[in-house]
């Protein structure tokens, strides 16, 4: 049995408890993720026909008002970046949380998940930025917390990242 | 002129190929190689010993046995000694064996296998009686006082079972789960409960009190080995977490636990920091080689139970009571019901003409089998007398005759069925009748007593036939008997045959007893008269008297075939000059009869 200790982070009201409540296993409310700044939810998943099970740290998404908390990050095995297609300034954050993450925890595997895929006429973020995004390395998934699009793969691409490390 | 050849010479030409060796033997024949085989000898001799030594331990299956009987025990030893695959190996083998062997032969193996079980089946049967009892007794001591039903309604208000609440409040103290932590990224690397306990996913909760941690020491700001090490809850409910280098070890606690349990929690966390220091080192989210900690936590999983008080239920008394009570009525009416079956068993073994050859008890039923003789008491009666129950007892008799005395008697009172005023005697072959009897019996007796087994012969000298003693008295009563007639007449008048009706009721009682002894009574009846008148005149009213006699008896049903009437005149019972008296008495008829 394999577990990993998976960090999801990303702006403030990015969507990222939104994306994954329908695919995690939880017992926390979301009140934690005010209060402590972090939930803790599961996720299990067969990756080359191996269980790994995924321990999430929802951490709280940053805002003016709470700086993410890195002693989170500590043993995380990978991170799941949620960016906003709408609002931009979400990618400044991942990129700010994304050197933040690295100084504290070194270069782990991880996933950008651009949300909000549904809202795509909406986007800020254009195919120059994503270009731009996975030259830096990124693994880019659009993914919706609506449809729940590509969601799973965000799991399966980040479990054979960190398997593969 | 021979030619000679330095021997190695001639040995390497031997190998130099076909050419030169064909070119040898032309020169040098058979005395060349006669040399070559001597030279050879010498070279290799030794080696060729040696050789044919190895050839023969090789393929001599004996030696080979021997050889390896003396290596094989080193060779265990060492091969065990490096790794398991010896062991490995021989287990399929072993396993046949015994299992041909348990097939083969069960007992030897269950023999061999006792001891080590016996002891553990007995304490482990022990154990759980004693388990059954105590939890018996603290069953009815809560089922039936308040603080039980206090507890029933809690325990039916949280629908949770209530034995469990029970528990909990018989506890002073019990750890309910155990989680070993993985220090840098919180992951549970084992985690352990007591039975009977509801728990969210050990791995979120670990990632919770993971984050706890890291909350409560960055938002103090306490030193990096600073950790909370208690959360309390719920009144009596509490979290200790012990942190070591790598790993946590935090245990969900309900209820006050002694301090020193602390440290024992410290002791087995350093002791698993040592023993997985490498496997820490090079963590990468593999918990398997963790799995071999579950016992050694479950052994962490401590409790204490309340003192519960000695007192013992009521319920439990009169259980106890009932059950001695039974168990003494039990004891008391086997005993009585042996005491009974073995007062049967002498009684049938003393029983004239039952011999038991065995008594066997199976199913709770007793298979008594023996020889019985037709004349001895049926079994089923004595056990009757015994008060005992039938249907508990098969009987296998094998009828014969018993010869001795008192059996042969038996047999013949059964068979004879004598009549109460016979005695029946046996005495050396010979039964005795004695006493009195009617006709018909003695006749049956006599007819049927030599068909008794074991009776040789008979005595009836001293047995009275009642029927012919009656017989006897009837025909004296008859000769008695003198009806009377008028002077000249050859009729009675009514009014004075009293006497002629005497006779005729004591002939019918003769005639009835002859049919009965079967011997044909033969009654004459005799005409008198007086010695008035002619003789010719008194012959022939002497003959008219008895003539009307018999016709008065024929006329009351009387069978006359053995009667006979005959007329005597005066001659027989007159006298001449007779008195008036004597006239009287002559005009009469008598009786006489003859067997």
């Amino acid at each position: 049995m394999i577990k990993k200790k998976v960090c999801m982070l990303g702006s403030f009201a990015v969507g990222k408890t939104s994306l994954v409540q329908r695919f995690v296993h939880s017992i926390f409310s979301q009140k934690y993720s005010t209060t402590v700044g972090v939930k803790i939810d599961k996720k299990t998943l067969s990756i080359r026909e191996k269980t790994m099970d995924l321990i999430l740290w929802d951490l709280h998404g940053k805002d003016e008002f709470q700086e993410i908390r890195m002693s989170y990050l500590r043993g995380a095995s990978g991170c799941i970046y949620v960016v906003d297609g709408t609002r931009l300034k979400t990618l400044d954050v991942f990129r700010e949380l994304r050197n933040k993450t690295r100084d504290y925890v070194g270069d782990v595997p991880f996933v950008v998940a651009l949300n909000k895929w549904d809202l795509r006429r909406e986007w800020e973020i254009g195919s120059d930025a994503m270009d731009d995004l996975e030259k830096e390395g990124a693994v880019i998934i659009k993914t919706s917390a609506k449809t729940g699009l590509c969601v799973e793969e965000v799991f399966q691409t980040l479990a054979r990242l960190m398997v593969d490390n | 002129m021979r030619l000679w050849k330095h021997p190695k010479a001639s040995l390497m030409e031997s190998f130099d190929g076909p050419s030169s060796n064909a070119h040898a033997k032309e020169h040098s024949g058979h005395s060349s190689e006669k040399t070559l085989d001597e030279l050879r000898n010498l070279l290799t001799g030794p080696q060729q010993q040696q050789l044919a030594q190895l050839q023969q331990r090789l393929d001599d299956p004996l030696l080979r046995g021997e050889e390896l009987s003396r290596i094989l025990p080193d060779a265990i030893t060492l091969g065990t000694s490096r790794n398991d695959k010896i062991a490995r190996a021989i287990q399929p083998t072993i396993e046949e064996s015994i299992r041909t062997s348990v097939k083969k032969n069960t007992r030897a193996f269950a023999d061999a296998i006792f001891p080590v079980l016996g002891p553990g089946i007995r304490k482990a049967i022990a154990s759980t009686i004693m388990g059954m009892i105590q939890s018996l007794n603290q069953m009815l001591n809560y089922s039936f006082s308040f603080k039980g039903l206090q507890w029933r309604w809690k325990a039916f208000r949280s629908r949770r079972p209530f034995a469990e609440v029970v528990l909990l409040h018989s506890l002073v103290y019990r750890v309910e789960q155990l989680f070993l932590i993985h220090l840098e990224t919180g992951l549970v690397l084992q985690h352990v409960t007591s039975s009977q306990i509801t728990f969210q996913d050990p791995d979120m909760i670990s990632g919770m009190l993971t984050a706890i941690q890291d909350f409560v020491r960055d938002s103090f700001e306490t030193d990096k080995d600073t950790a909370l090490d208690t959360l309390r809850y719920g009144g009596d409910q509490s979290i200790w977490i012990e942190q070591g280098p790598n790993m946590v070890l935090a245990a969900v606690i309900r209820g006050i636990p002694p301090l020193t349990l602390r440290n024992q929690y410290r002791e087995l966390l350093d002791g698993i920091h040592l023993k997985f220091h490498s496997v820490l080192e090079s963590f990468e989210g593999d918990v398997s080689p963790f799995e071999i900690l579950k016992h050694q936590l479950e052994d962490g999983l401590k409790f204490q139970v309340k003192e519960a008080k000695t007192r013992i239920s009521p319920l439990l008394w009169i259980l106890l009571i009932i059950f001695l009570t039974l168990s003494v009525a039990w004891a008391f009416q086997s005993y009585h019901y042996h005491i009974r079956w073995e007062n049967f068993r002498a009684r049938l073994n003393a029983e004239r003409g039952i011999v038991l050859t065995s008594v066997e008890r199976k199913n709770g039923k007793h298979y008594i089998s023996g020889l019985r003789d037709p004349s001895a008491r049926d079994p089923l009666n004595l056990m009757k007398e015994a008060r005992l129950d039938p249907s508990k007892f098969v009987f296998e008799w094998q009828f014969n005759y018993a010869l001795d005395p008192e059996s042969t008697l038996a047999r013949a009172k059964t068979m004879l069925n004598p009549p109460p005023e016979v005695i029946l005697k046996f005495l050396n072959g010979t039964l005795t009748a004695e006493g009195r009897s009617e006709h018909r019996w003695i006749a049956d007796f006599r007819n049927r007593v030599l068909n008794v087994t074991g009776v040789n012969a008979y005595d009836d000298t001293h047995l009275l036939d009642t029927d012919l003693e009656k017989l006897t008295m009837a025909r004296k009563l008859l000769e008695r008997v003198t009806p009377f007639f008028p002077p000249g007449k050859s009729r009675i008048p009514e009014g004075m045959n009293e006497d002629l009706y005497e006779g005729l009721k004591v002939i019918r009682t003769i005639q009835h007893l002859q049919d009965l002894i079967n011997i044909p009574v033969h009654i004459m009846i005799f005409g008198h008269a007086d010695a008035s008148g002619s003789k010719k005149f008194n012959l022939q009213l002497s003959h008219e008297r008895a003539e009307y006699v018999l016709r008065f008896l024929m006329h009351n049903g009387v069978d006359p075939s053995h009667i006979k009437a005959i007329g005597m005149g005066v001659k027989a019972s007159g006298k001449e000059g007779a008195t008036q008296v004597d006239s009287i008495l002559n005009r009469t008829v008598t009786f006489k009869t003859f067997l």
